[in-house]
C-alpha cells in the first residue's frame, strides 16, 4: 500500500508532530502537538504558539523549517498533507530574518538582520533597500574564504557595526532623511555607520594587503567563483547560520545606470571592490596604471576627509565659480584700474637654478632671475637686468612636468621636457626649498595645461604639492594606515611594487601621476578610478576551470558581461571568443552536470565545470544576459520573475 | 575717480593709435594686406604660404574677396552696433579698429569696454519685479557673459590656406575657438563638395613626411600657430576612408582577430551593439589590439620587432623573455601628450620594413627626434588598425560623438534640397527662415566665425534646451526691448550697415514662431557688399546658418532667449527704429551657392567686441554690485 493510501486512510487520525522552537533554546525538547493530516501550516504555527505559552512575543516573523528535506514550509494555507509532512517529520518554528555578519566590499563587518527565509536574490534586494544601494541584482552573497591561519589572529576580533536594530526591509519603505535612509538618521551610532558606508575608507596599513594578498593565478581565481551562493535559493537552505559570515560584493560587472547623487554608498562599495581588486592583483594591470590608481586613491581618500556629501544646486554652484573665479582674478585689488592690470596674469620671480642635461657644458646648476608670467618662464642674469631681453624664454604650454623631489635631501627640482619644433628639451628648474618650489611647480603645472598663475586652480594646485610633499617626510618605516594628510605610499599599490619600490621611488612616480587627478572631485575622481578600472583589458571577466566536452584537459571560461572566452590555462591566452549576441540558446544538463551552448552558425560547445557547480556558470550566463535586457526608460521595477527564469536550476521548471 | 578718470584718458590714448593704425590699414585695405601683418609676439601668420608675400600672390580672387568680406563686415557690423548705442563718443572710432586688427589678435576692445562700462553703466533693468532666483541667474548669466567678453577681446585668427584635392585651394580666416568641426562646415560652403563624413582636414608635414587627419573637435589654430615660420607642413581637405570607419564597421576593429569572411556581413543591429557595447559605457572600451610590430630603436637606424598591446592607458610591449601578462609589459609611451601620425615612404627615408608606419610624436615637434616613437606594421590594414585604436584611446567617446554629429550634418545637408522646398510651398510664416539660413549659410566665413562661440560651449547664457527646433530663431541678437519674443523681431541683416540698428522691425509679438523675414534679401544685395554682421551676441544664429538646418539637436545651440533679453534690457535697448525698408519679398528661395556666397554674413564673433561696450557696462557694474553683495555677506 502506498503512503498515499495510508495518509487517505487515517485522514482523521490524530498524530503527534513533534516541532521544536528556537526561542526554547537547542537543548528544550521538542514539543509534541497533536495535529490531523488536513491541519494547514497555519494552524500548526498556532498550536505551537500556544503550547510555548509565550503569546506575548511576537511571532510574526517566524515560520516552519522542515529539517529533513532542508525546505521551509511558508504557505500558511496549505495542509500538512499536501506539505507531504508526516509524523516522523521533524519541523522548526524559527524567525525568518536572523543576524548575518555581511562583509561589505570596503572590508566593513555589518551585523544586521536578513532574511533567511526567501531566495537569495530576494535576500539581497532586502538587504541593499536598507543601505540604499540601487541595483541589488548586480550584486550577490559569497562565502569567505576559509581562514586557514587559526593563530592569534583571533586576538584581534574584528569590529563589527551592529545594525540588527534595522526595520526589517520588507516592513518599510525607506525615506530618506539628511540624505541618508530615516533609519540610520535614528541615532548617532547608526549614522557614523552610514557614513561609513558612503565615504572611501582611509588606506589600508601595507602589512594589512600583504596579509590578504597571495598570488593568484587564474586557477585560483576560479576558485573564487565557486564561493557564490545559489540565487534561487534561502540562505537556510544553502548551509548559512545564524552570525555566519558572507561577503557582499557586486557579481556582474555591468553597473546600469549610475547617479553620484543617490548612488553615494553604492559608488563607494564599488570603489572598494575595484580598490581592492587592484590592490590584490585579482584583476592585472600594468605598472603606469598602478600609479595612476594609486595617485586616485590617495586623492579620493584625501578629498573623502574633508568633502562630504553635500547637495547643493547647480545653478548656485555656477554663480559661486563665476564669482570666485572673477574674485581670484581681482583679489586685492582696490580701483578699477587696478581692476584691468590684474586681467593679466600675476607673475612669479626668484632667484633659481637650471640645468640643461643636453648642453655638454659642465653638469651643474647655474643660478639666473627668473620670472613666470602667462604660460611663460623667462629668466635673466640677474634681477637688475628683468627689464632687458631675458637670456631665454620658454614657453610651458604642453610641456611634460615632472618633480624631482627629495625632502630629505632637500633637493626639489622640477624637470620640464619642452616641446619645440626638434624635440623635447629637457629642463631642470631647482628650487630652493618646498614653498618656493611649490608654487613654481604649480605654476609650471598650469602652464602646461594652458592655464596661467591667473587661474582659479593655482592655489589648491600648490596646496595638494605641499601636502603630497607631506608625504614624504613620514617615515616609512611606521606602516600606519591613513591618516590626516600623512600617507605611506605603499598602501597605494599591491604587495608587487611595494616589494620592488621603495616609497621614496614610489612617491615621485605617483606624484607624477597624481598631477593629472588633483583637480578632480571626490565623485569625479571615483569615477575615473571605476573607468579605468574597467577599461582594464581583462575587468569584468569571472573565471571557471571547466573541461570542454571532448577535450583531455581543463581550460578556463571566462564570463563577461557579452561574452564567453576559452582560456588556454598553461599560458593564460585566449584560444576562442563567444558573443551573446550569436548564442542561440543554452541548456545545462543537471544529471551529468553539463552545461551545452549553441551559436550561430552551427556551433555547439559543451563544458562540465570542474571548479564550480554548473549552477554558477548557469547563473551568470542568465545573469548576464537578464543585466542586458535592462533599459534605461525602465522605472525601478526590477524583473525578478525574469531573473529567476534566466537563472532558475531545474527545480524551477 | 582718479582711477576711472587715468583709465579713461590711457583708454583714449590707445584709441588715438588705434585710430590712426587704422588709418594705415584703411589704404592697404583693398589689398589683402591684413594678412600680412602679423603681430610677432602673437604668432598670427598665415599658413600654408611659404612666406607672405607669397601668400598674396596665392590668393584667389575669391578667397581675397572672402577674407575682404570678413574684415568689412567687421567695420560696418562695429558701427552699426555703435551707431545704435547710445554709448561715449569716444570710443566710437576706437571700435572697428579693434575689429580690423583681426589678424594680430585684438587685445584692445578690452579697456573700451572697461571704460563704457564705468563712464555709462546703466543700471540694472530692475523694471521687472522677479523672484530673486530669477535675478541671481540673471545675474549669473550676466556674469558668465562678462567673463566670456573679456575672453572674446583676446581671440586669435590665422589665415589658413587649404588644398584640396583637386590641386585647387582656398584660404580661409580660422579663429582661435573654431573646431575643426567650424572649419569644415565652412570648406563645404566654400567647395560645394558633398558633405559626406569621410571628408577630412588633414596636416602635412614634409620634413617627417607624415599625415594626420585633425579631429573633428580639435582646435585648428593651436596646433598649426606652433608650427615654425618657415614650415612646409600644409593643410589639405580630403577624404579619408580611415577617419570614421570604425563606426560603420566597428566588428573589423573590434573583432578583429576572427575571420574576415564572417565580419563583412555582419548586421547593423550587431554592429549597433558593438559601438553601444565599446563606446556608450561608463568608459570606452580600446581594440584589445596585440601583435608584432617594428619598433625603431631611439636614436638609432635598426628596427626591431616588438609584441605590442593596446591599452586604454598607452601603447606597451612585452620584453623578451617575458610573458603577456600585465605587470610584464612595458610602457612606450602614453597617449596623453602624443599624436598619432601615417608616414610615407619611410622605407626609403628610415630603411623601415615596409612603407606601413606610423608615428607617435608630440604635435609641437616637427623633425626628426629621439622623442619621436616610429613604428612599422606588416601591411596597410594592420597599420590602419593600430592608429584607428590609438585614436580611440586617446580620444575616447568624442570621437563617437564627432561621427555622430558629422552624420547628423551630412544627412542634413542631404535633405536639405528638399526641406527648402517644401518650407517655400508651405507659405507659412516659418518656412522663410530656413531660407534665411541658406543664405547664410553659404556665407564663406562668417558663418563659421560664428559657430565658433557657440560650438565652445563657452557662450554665456545656456542654450534653452529647445533642441528639435529645426530653424533657430535667426539672431536676435540685439532683441528689442524684452517684452516682445526676441525671436521675432527680425534683426540682422540690413543691407546699410551702419545706421540701421539691430532690431529692424518689431513685428508684433508672435509666439515662438521663427520671423518671417525672406533672406532673400541677401541674395539682391550687390554681390561684394556685406550686410552688417548680425550681431554676435546670439551665437545661436550663427549656428544655425552653415548647413542648412540640419537641425543637429546638440551641437547647435539654439540661441538662448533669455539672454539677449535680459541683455537687451540691461543696455536700455534703443525702442525699435523706424521700421527699415522692408525685406524684399521672399525671392527665390535658394539663389546658387554662388550668388549668395559673397554675401557673406558677418562674423558675429567679431562682433562680440562691440556687444562689450554698451552692454559690457551694466555687465561689469553688475558684476561687481554682485560681488560686493557677496563680500558684505561674509
Amino acid at each position: 500500500m502506498t503512503s498515499h493510501g495510508i495518509s487517505i486512510q487515517l485522514r482523521m487520525a490524530v498524530w503527534d508532530l513533534s516541532v521544536s522552537v528556537e526561542e526554547l533554546g537547542p537543548e528544550a525538547p521538542p514539543l509534541k502537538i497533536s495535529v490531523t493530516s488536513d491541519l494547514h501550516i497555519g494552524g500548526v504555527i498556532l498550536k505551537v504558539v500556544e503550547k510555548s505559552r509565550e503569546n506575548k512575543k511576537d511571532w510574526s516573523d517566524h515560520a516552519l523549517w522542515w529539517e529533513q528535506k532542508q525546505q521551509w514550509l511558508l504557505k500558511p494555507s496549505w495542509t500538512l498533507d499536501k506539505c507531504g509532512i508526516h509524523a516522523d517529520a521533524r519541523l522548526c518554528l524559527t524567525p525568518q530574518h536572523k543576524p548575518l555578519r555581511l562583509v561589505m566590499p570596503s572590508g566593513i563587518v555589518l551585523r544586521m538582520k536578513v532574511c533567511f527565509s526567501s531566495s537569495v536574490f530576494r535576500t539581497v534586494m532586502g538587504i541593499c533597500k536598507l543601505l540604499n544601494i540601487r541595483r541589488p541584482e548586480e550584486l550577490s552573497l559569497l562565502w569567505p574564504v576559509e581562514e586557514k591561519k587559526k593563530k592569534k589572529d583571533k586576538d584581534f576580533g574584528e569590529e563589527v557595526y551592529d545594525i540588527t536594530c534595522a526595520p526589517l526591509p520588507s516592513s518599510t519603505i525607506p525615506k530618506l532623511a539628511n540624505g541618508m535612509p530615516a533609519f540610520f538618521a535614528e541615532t548617532p551610532e547608526t549614522e557614523a555607520v552610514y557614513k561609513m558606508l558612503a565615504v572611501s575608507q582611509p588606506a589600508p596599513a601595507p602589512e594589512t594587503i600583504a596579509k590578504l594578498y597571495r598570488t593568484i593565478n587564474i586557477t585560483e581565481k576560479a576558485h573564487i567563483n565557486s564561493r557564490w551562493l545559489d540565487s534561487s535559493r534561502s540562505l537556510l537552505q544553502q548551509g548559512v547560520k545564524e552570525f555566519d559570515k558572507l561577503l557582499l560584493r557586486f557579481k556582474y560587472y555591468t553597473f546600469h545606470d549610475i547617479m553620484p547623487q543617490a548612488d553615494v554608498v553604492r559608488l563607494t562599495q564599488l570603489y572598494e571592490q575595484a580598490r581592492w581588486a587592484i590592490l590584490l592583483e585579482e584583476i592585472e594591470c600594468t605598472e603606469e596604471e598602478m600609479m595612476v590608481f594609486a595617485a586616485l586613491q590617495y586623492h579620493i581618500g584625501k578629498v573623502s576627509l574633508t568633502e562630504q556629501f553635500v547637495a547643493s544646486c547647480p545653478a548656485m554652484e555656477d554663480l559661486d565659480s563665476a564669482l570666485q573665479c572673477l574674485e581670484v582674478k581681482m583679489e586685492g585689488e582696490s580701483s578699477a584700474d587696478d581692476m584691468l592690470e590684474t586681467m593679466t596674469a600675476p607673475e612669479l620671480h626668484d632667484y633659481l637654478k637650471i640645468f640643461r642635461p643636453k648642453r655638454l657644458t659642465l653638469k651643474g646648476y647655474k643660478q639666473y632671475w627668473f620670472t613666470f608670467k602667462d604660460t611663460t618662464i623667462s629668466y635673466y642674469k640677474s634681477k637688475e637686468e628683468s627689464s632687458k631681453e631675458p637670456i631665454q624664454q620658454m614657453n610651458l604650454k604642453g610641456c611634460e612636468v615632472a618633480p624631482d623631489v627629495s625632502v630629505a635631501g632637500q633637493k626639489f627640482c622640477i624637470r620640464l621636457l619642452i616641446p619645440g619644433p626638434e624635440g623635447m628639451n629637457e629642463v631642470y628648474l631647482r628650487c630652493e626649498q618646498e614653498q618656493q618650489y611649490s608654487r613654481w611647480m604649480a605654476a609650471c603645472r598650469l602652464a602646461s595645461k594652458g592655464k596661467t598663475l591667473a587661474d582659479s586652480s593655482f592655489s589648491s594646485e600648490v596646496q595638494s604639492i605641499q601636502s603630497f610633499l607631506a608625504m614624504q617626510k613620514t617615515t616609512p618605516s611606521n606602516n600606519t594606515a591613513q591618516t590626516d594628510e600623512s600617507i605611506n605610499t605603499h598602501s597605494l599599490v599591491s604587495p608587487r611594487y611595494q616589494k620592488k619600490y621603495k616609497p621614496k621611488q614610489l612617491t615621485p612616480r605617483i606624484l607624477e601621476a597624481y598631477q593629472n587627478v588633483a583637480q578632480l572631485s571626490l565623485t569625479d575622481a571615483i569615477q575615473k578610478f571605476l573607468q579605468i578600472w574597467q577599461a582594464l583589458p581583462d575587468f569584468g571577466l569571472s573565471y571557471i576551470v571547466v573541461r570542454f566536452k571532448g577535450c583531455r584537459k581543463d581550460e578556463v571560461l571566462g564570463i563577461a558581461n557579452n561574452r564567453l572566452i576559452r582560456i588556454d590555462l598553461s599560458v593564460g591566452d585566449v584560444v576562442k571568443t563567444w558573443r551573446y549576441n550569436t548564442m542561440r540558446q543554452w541548456n545545462v544538463n543537471w544529471d551529468i552536470k553539463q552545461v551545452a551552448i549553441e551559436f550561430d552558425g552551427n556551433v555547439n560547445i559543451a563544458f562540465s565545470c570542474v571548479t564550480a557547480d554548473c549552477k554558477i556558470v548557469h547563473e551568470y550566463i542568465g545573469g548576464y544576459i537578464f543585466m542586458s535586457t535592462r533599459s534605461r526608460e525602465q522605472s525601478d521595477t526590477l524583473n525578478e520573475e525574469l531573473f529567476h527564469k534566466l537563472t532558475g536550476g531545474h527545480e524551477a521548471l | 575717480m582718479d582711477d576711472i578718470d587715468a583709465m579713461f584718458s590711457d583708454m583714449l590714448q590707445e584709441m588715438d593709435l588705434l585710430t590712426q593704425s587704422l588709418g594705415a590699414e584703411a589704404e592697404s585695405a583693398p589689398l589683402p594686406k591684413p594678412p600680412s601683418i602679423p603681430d610677432p609676439q602673437e604668432m598670427n601668420f598665415s599658413i600654408g604660404f611659404t612666406d607672405l608675400n607669397a601668400s598674396l600672390h596665392d590668393l584667389e580672387d575669391n578667397d581675397l574677396d572672402a577674407l575682404m568680406a570678413d574684415l568689412v563686415a567687421d567695420i560696418s557690423a562695429t558701427e552699426e552696433k555703435f551707431s545704435t548705442e547710445r554709448a561715449p563718443v569716444a570710443p566710437i572710432p576706437s571700435q572697428p579698429q579693434s575689429n580690423f586688427s583681426l589678424l594680430a589678435s585684438t587685445d584692445t576692445p578690452r579697456p573700451a569696454t572697461s571704460s563704457n562700462s564705468i563712464a555709462a553703466p546703466p543700471p540694472p533693468p530692475a523694471s521687472k519685479p522677479s523672484k530673486e532666483e530669477l535675478e541671481e541667474q540673471m545675474k549669473a548669466d550676466k556674469i558668465k557673459l562678462a567673463l566670456e567678453k573679456l575672453k572674446e577681446a583676446k581671440v586669435k585668427k590665422l589665415v589658413v590656406k587649404v588644398e584640396i584635392m583637386d590641386g585647387s585651394s582656398k584660404t580661409l580666416m580660422v579663429d582661435e575657438r573654431q573646431t575643426v568641426r567650424d572649419v569644415m562646415d565652412n570648406l563645404f560652403e566654400k567647395t560645394h563638395c558633398d558633405c559626406n563624413v569621410d571628408w577630412c582636414v588633414c596636416e602635412t608635414n614634409p620634413d617627417l613626411q607624415t599625415e594626420r587627419g585633425f579631429e573633428d573637435h580639435e582646435n585648428l589654430v593651436e596646433p598649426l600657430s606652433t608650427w615654425t615660420r618657415d614650415t612646409e607642413n600644409k593643410v589639405i581637405f580630403q577624404e579619408r576612408k580611415d577617419k570614421y570607419e570604425v563606426f560603420r564597421n566597428p566588428q573589423i576593429f573590434y573583432l578583429w582577430k576572427k575571420d574576415k569572411k564572417s565580419l563583412k556581413d555582419m548586421k547593423d543591429k550587431d554592429k549597433e551593439q558593438l559601438l553601444e557595447e565599446n563606446f556608450c559605457g561608463a568608459s570606452v572600451i580600446v581594440p584589445d589590439l596585440e601583435g608584432v610590430l617594428y619598433l625603431k630603436e631611439d636614436g638609432k637606424k635598426s628596427w626591431k620587432q616588438r609584441y605590442f598591446l593596446l591599452r586604454a592607458s598607452g601603447l606597451y610591449y612585452s620584453p623578451k623573455g617575458k610573458t603577456k601578462a600585465s605587470r610584464d609589459l612595458v610602457c612606450l609611451v602614453q597617449f596623453d601628450n602624443v599624436n598619432v601620425y601615417y608616414c610615407k615612404e619611410y622605407r626609403m627615408k628610415y630603411k623601415a620594413p615596409t612603407d606601413h608606419c606610423f608615428i607617435l610624436k608630440h604635435p609641437q615637434i616637427q623633425k626628426e627626434s629621439q622623442y619621436i616613437k616610429f613604428l612599422c606594421c606588416d601591411d596597410e590594414w594592420t597599420m590602419t588598425l593600430w592608429v584607428t585604436g590609438i585614436r580611440i584611446a586617446k580620444y575616447g567617446k568624442q570621437l563617437y560623438d564627432n561621427y555622430k554629429s558629422a552624420v547628423r550634418k551630412a544627412a542634413g545637408s542631404a535633405t536639405w534640397a528638399n526641406r527648402t522646398i517644401q518650407a517655400s510651398s508651405t507659405a507659412s510664416t516659418p518656412s522663410p527662415t530656413p531660407k534665411a539660413k541658406t543664405a547664410n549659410g553659404h556665407a564663406p566665413q562668417p558663418t563659421v566665425e560664428t559657430k565658433g562661440p557657440g560650438n565652445q560651449t563657452s557662450f554665456p547664457p545656456p542654450p534653452p534646451s529647445m533642441e528639435n527646433l529645426p530653424p533657430p530663431p535667426p539672431d536676435p541678437m540685439f532683441p528689442p526691448p524684452p517684452p516682445a519674443p526676441s525671436s521675432t523681431t527680425k534683426v540682422n541683416k540690413f543691407p546699410p550697415p551702419p545706421q540701421k540698428p539691430q532690431s529692424s522691425f518689431p513685428p508684433p509679438p508672435m509666439d515662438d514662431l521663427p520671423p518671417p523675414p525672406p533672406p532673400p534679401e541677401d541674395a539682391e544685395l550687390p554681390p561684394d557688399f556685406l550686410p552688417p554682421p548680425p550681431p554676435s551676441l546670439t551665437s545661436c544664429g550663427g549656428e544655425a546658418l552653415p548647413p542648412p538646418p540640419p537641425p543637429d539637436p546638440f551641437a547647435s545651440l539654439p540661441p538662448p532667449p533669455s539672454a539677449p533679453q535680459n541683455f537687451a534690457s540691461a543696455g536700455g535697448a534703443p525702442p525699435p527704429p523706424p521700421p527699415p525698408p522692408p525685406p524684399p519679398p521672399p525671392a527665390p528661395a535658394h539663389k546658387p551657392n554662388e550668388s549668395v556666397r559673397k554675401v557673406a554674413p558677418p562674423p558675429p564673433k567679431r562682433t562680440t567686441p562691440q556687444l562689450t561696450g554698451p552692454s559690457g557696462g551694466d555687465l561689469m557694474s553688475e558684476l561687481m554690485t554682485a560681488m560686493q553683495k557677496k563680500r558684505s555677506h561674509q
